[in-house]
């Protein structure tokens, strides 16, 4: 009874401030915060009673004008951009992670150092970095005029290809290290039966390293996938209104237009999405994974 | 009250285990009233297969586990309340439980640092149980780059160097290849004769705990089965979980017994047996013979040879008779030998045979 | 004998490097041009450090950066750790909601963790009087986004260790504190440290829940800089981007050697 009893409060007092400051700082919150979508707005936009779903009605885009399609567009966006960036992030990421696992066992975590310490740096940097090199004059963008990509005098950014750009370049090293990790323990004896079978490499990767590496591969989709669908600066920065996501549409509602119960709408939307995707991405992950379970 | 060591300059102490249960719910490693007598000075072994408690039981000796019902005494002292830290008791683990952020020397250090003892003490006594171990070379070295019987010999040294009254040793042999096996059996039991300390000493392998044991506990299923010498256990089994856990495979099923012997499916054997439900023939004393010698006791069979196995300083026998297996040991003396597919008889000297019953204890 | 295909991958790493760093190389040149312009570098200048060095406005944002950053480590790491110790030593006992809390500040979109815990400090403010936006509200803000990966290194350091170890420690007689001073701690000082160094990163990455935790007087250099930019890119916004970039790369340097240093201190002693 008493071991019992001490055993209770060891435990209380190991996890209880931790799980206490999640849930009073994080949990609280963003419960107050879907509530919020629930209720009607006061003259300054802040929320206020009754309740209603009219912060619903004007996320799907009714009016005072009538229905707009703006918002619909916005999430369709957010969507198609997290895809695109996904899909190109996981392009770039796969030959990477290969190449560091050929390489001498004592380079691989330089190499690898090497992909995921420009993520170190501030996000906001990272941006201001692009800035620079797509500025309306710089060789790149001249490049680009040249190409008839942009119009003369016109710089890369703003526009939705800098914002794709962006999205790789913050998330690209989420992907390398689960896919390092699948590479480092990949059977190669497996590789090797394949090339015996099949002639074509293609036929290798389809038979032989696909399979092994898709663990690692879906771990990686989590980690991008998630947060580069509820990306805030890069559109901010580089996109300048031309490639908003739902994200800009949320802050935009606790800033300059005031609406807070539209915001939450979305910010529960957000939250609804977010959890959504990780419930497909862990179950996809786990049928094509087989029994090894997808590590977010 | 910091300063004091537990215990300190008592070199042996003995233990007594009376009527302990520990039950853990949904699991098999409990132990049942269980009560021992563990005099000091002894190599005292807890024998089983595992899941059979012997860990357990250790663990409650060491105080890292806290029994149900009944009570401990070491060095007649009542354990109730003492928690690990305060025991004069110190433990060899199975994994040898090496501080990876300490290299060898302090790694032995550890407990007497954690009594306070004196910097100056201590490396003295470091030194000393080092060179006693002989693992004085290995002294600056980190714990990971050690091979498994120096590792082994480091956690010796770290109980050791802590004098404690009783050394626990849970299947500290375990982990070694077979040949460095054999040798610390030797060595281990060299230094308990040596220091004169009690051991007790936890395996699942019945010809290590003959070897190095004084006496041995045999375990099933958190009960005691039988306790005595190596000799006893394996030559008097009480009954036939141990007989077959001390590798005994010659256990035929007594059907009638009176005074003047046993009868079993191999016939009839003479002598005073006591009551049993079995019969055990110890193949090493079973003699083979190319015919029923004139003048024989009576007590033998016709047996067919199925298999000779040979292994340098005996032979080990398949025999069947009628459909009763039957195993022996015949010493190598340059006799002609048997071979296989001849009929022998296998005569039964009187003091090799003994009954016992199929389970001591009851549930 | 190379192959192709390894040949054309050394191509596509160097091309892959190139991306990486173009853009924080673009950034440090232009921090030294000696006019105002990120297309053209005309000459080597200080000029744009020492307007930094005399602007009071930066300086204060580059003391709240290393405040909040020290300040939200040194809590969150003591917080996280005793979490993941709490979550090692009980877990026999069914925790999965304590893993999906531990999860939740991860996977949550920054923008809907700094607009919730913005929301939830200006209603406590307006209804109670406590806790105006200000440092103290990004300390907190911080350590909620830091304890989770705190906890998760310390946790799988546990999960590592023989078990035994920790019966070990007692029955070499060390008391419940001197567990903890001579066992627990030096045993996951490695661990310790990686959390300081990511938790120390993850604070000066963070911007989005920075921004929307802060108040007028604990502006932060990441906010600075996203104001300044908004009235265009300078090279002063890049020397202060140079000096960020070069205190990463200062604690990619050290774990690189502290992990030189674990692997040849294991060969050589």
């Amino acid at each position: 009874m008493t071991r019992l009893r001490r055993d209770s409060l060891h435990l209380l007092g190991t996890v209880a401030p931790g799980a206490l400051c999640i849930l009073v700082f994080l949990v609280a919150p963003s419960i107050y915060l879907m509530g919020m979508a629930f209720l009607s707005t006061d003259a300054t936009g802040l929320p206020a009673l009754p309740l209603s779903v009219q912060a619903f009605r004007e996320l799907a885009g009714f009016g005072f004008l009538g229905w707009s399609p703006g918002n619909l567009y916005t999430l369709l966006r957010s969507l198609w951009q997290t895809l695109l960036a996904t899909v190109l992030v996981i392009l770039i990421a796969y030959p990477a992670a290969y190449y560091i696992s050929i390489r001498p066992a004592r380079w691989r975590p330089v190499l690898l150092l090497a992909v995921v310490v420009p993520s170190w740096t501030n996000q906001v940097i990272r941006s201001v970095g692009w800035m620079n090199l797509f500025a309306p004059g710089t060789p790149i963008s001249d490049l680009a005029v040249l190409l008839g990509i942009t119009e003369p005098r016109m710089g890369l950014f703003p526009s939705q290809f800098a914002v794709i750009v962006g999205l790789v370049y913050n998330f690209l090293p989420f992907m390398v290290l689960p896919l390092y990790a699948a590479f480092e323990r990949l059977d190669h004896a497996q590789v090797e039966a394949a090339r015996d079978l099949f002639a074509s490499p293609l036929a290798v990767f389809r038979h032989a390293v696909l399979p092994q590496t898709l663990p690692g591969l879906m771990a990686g989709t989590v980690l991008v996938a998630i947060p580069a669908f509820g990306m805030y600066v890069v559109t901010e920065l580089l996109g300048g209104g031309k490639a908003t996501m739902i994200g800009n549409l949320v802050a935009q509602q606790f800033a300059a237009a005031s609406n807070w119960p539209l915001g939450a709408a979305g910010a529960l939307i957000m939250i609804l999405a977010t959890l959504l995707g990780l419930w497909v991405l862990r179950r996809l992950g786990r049928r094509l994974g087989g029994d090894r379970e997808v590590v977010i | 009250m910091g300063a004091q060591r537990p215990d300190r300059g008592r070199d042996k102490a003995s233990v007594v285990v009376r009527g302990v249960s520990r039950v853990f719910p949904g699991d098999l490693r409990a132990l049942d009233r269980i009560s021992l007598e563990i005099h000091a000075g002894e190599f005292f072994t807890l024998l089983g297969p595992s899941g059979c408690g012997k860990t357990t039981l250790l663990r409650l000796l060491a105080g890292l586990e806290v029994p149900d019902a009944g009570e401990v005494e070491i060095g007649g002292r009542a354990m109730a309340g003492v928690p690990a830290h305060r025991r004069s008791v110190n433990t060899v683990f199975q994994s040898y439980a090496l501080f990876p952020h300490r290299n060898v020397r302090q790694n032995i250090a550890f407990g007497l640092e954690m009594q306070r003892v004196s910097p100056a003490a201590i490396a003295r006594q470091v030194d000393e149980i080092a060179e006693l171990i002989d693992i004085g070379a290995l002294l600056e070295r980190p714990v990971d780059a050690l091979s498994g019987g120096q590792r082994q010999r480091v956690a010796l040294a770290r109980a050791l160097v802590n004098e404690p009254a009783v050394l626990l040793l849970d299947e500290p042999l375990s982990a070694l290849d077979a040949g460095l096996r054999s040798r610390l059996q030797v060595d281990l039991k060299r230094l308990q004769q040596r220091l004169g300390m009690t051991f007790v000493f936890v395996t699942h392998d019945q010809e290590e705990a003959m070897v190095m044991s004084d006496r041995i506990a045999v375990l099933d299923e958190g009960r005691i089965a039988q306790v005595g010498s190596p000799q006893a256990i394996y030559e008097r089994p009480e009954d036939v979980f141990v007989a077959r856990f001390m590798g005994h495979e010659n256990l035929l099923a007594v059907t009638r017994h009176d005074a003047g012997g046993v009868e079993t499916a191999l016939g009839r054997f003479e002598g005073g047996f006591a009551a049993g439900t079995h019969l055990l023939l110890r193949p090493e004393a079973l003699t083979l013979h190319a015919d029923a010698p004139p003048g024989s006791s009576g007590n033998g069979f016709l047996a067919r040879v199925e298999e000779c196995l040979y292994r340098g300083a005996a032979t080990d026998y398949r025999l069947r008779c009628g459909e009763v297996p039957i195993a022996a040991r015949v010493t190598n003396a340059g006799r002609s030998q048997p071979g296989v597919g001849d009929t022998i008889w296998v005569e039964v000297a009187p003091d090799s045979a003994a009954t016992l019953n199929a389970r001591r204890h009851t549930g | 004998m190379k192959s192709p295909l390894e040949r054309a991958l050394r191509v596509f790493w160097l091309l892959l490097m190139v991306f990486l760093y173009a853009p924080l190389v673009v950034v440090v040149l232009f921090s030294f041009n000696s006019i105002n312009s990120s297309a053209r570098f005309a000459g080597f200048s200080l000029e744009w450090y020492q307007r930094l060095f005399s602007n009071d406005v930066i300086l204060s944002a580059l003391a709240n950066t290393a405040l909040l950053a020290v300040m939200s480590t040194l809590i969150a790491v003591v917080i996280g750790a005793l979490l993941g110790y709490g979550l090692y030593r009980y877990r026999a006992r069914r925790m999965a909601w304590l893993i999906w809390l531990i999860y939740l500040p991860v996977i949550m979109p920054d923008i809907v963790f700094g607009i919730s815990e913005m929301t939830f400090f200006i209603t406590l403010e307006r209804l109670f009087g406590v806790l105006s936006p200000g440092l103290g509200t990004m300390v907190i803000a911080h350590v909620t986004f830091q304890v989770p990966f705190v906890a998760l290194l310390i946790h799988a350091r546990l999960l590592a260790l023989d078990p035994q170890l920790f019966e070990a420690a007692q029955d070499l007689y060390a008391r419940p504190w001197q567990r903890l001073r001579f066992f627990l701690v030096p045993v996951l000082w490695p661990a310790i440290m990686a959390s300081v160094l990511l938790a120390l990163t993850l604070s000066i990455d963070d911007f989005v829940i920075s921004f929307f935790t802060a108040g007028p007087d604990s502006t932060t250099l990441p906010i600075y800089v996203w104001s300044a930019i908004k009235k265009g890119i300078t090279p002063e916004v890049n020397a202060i981007a140079t000096l960020m970039i070069g205190s990463v790369f200062v604690v990619a340097l050290i774990s690189l050697l502290l992990r030189r240093r674990s692997l040849t201190g294991r060969h050589l002693q």
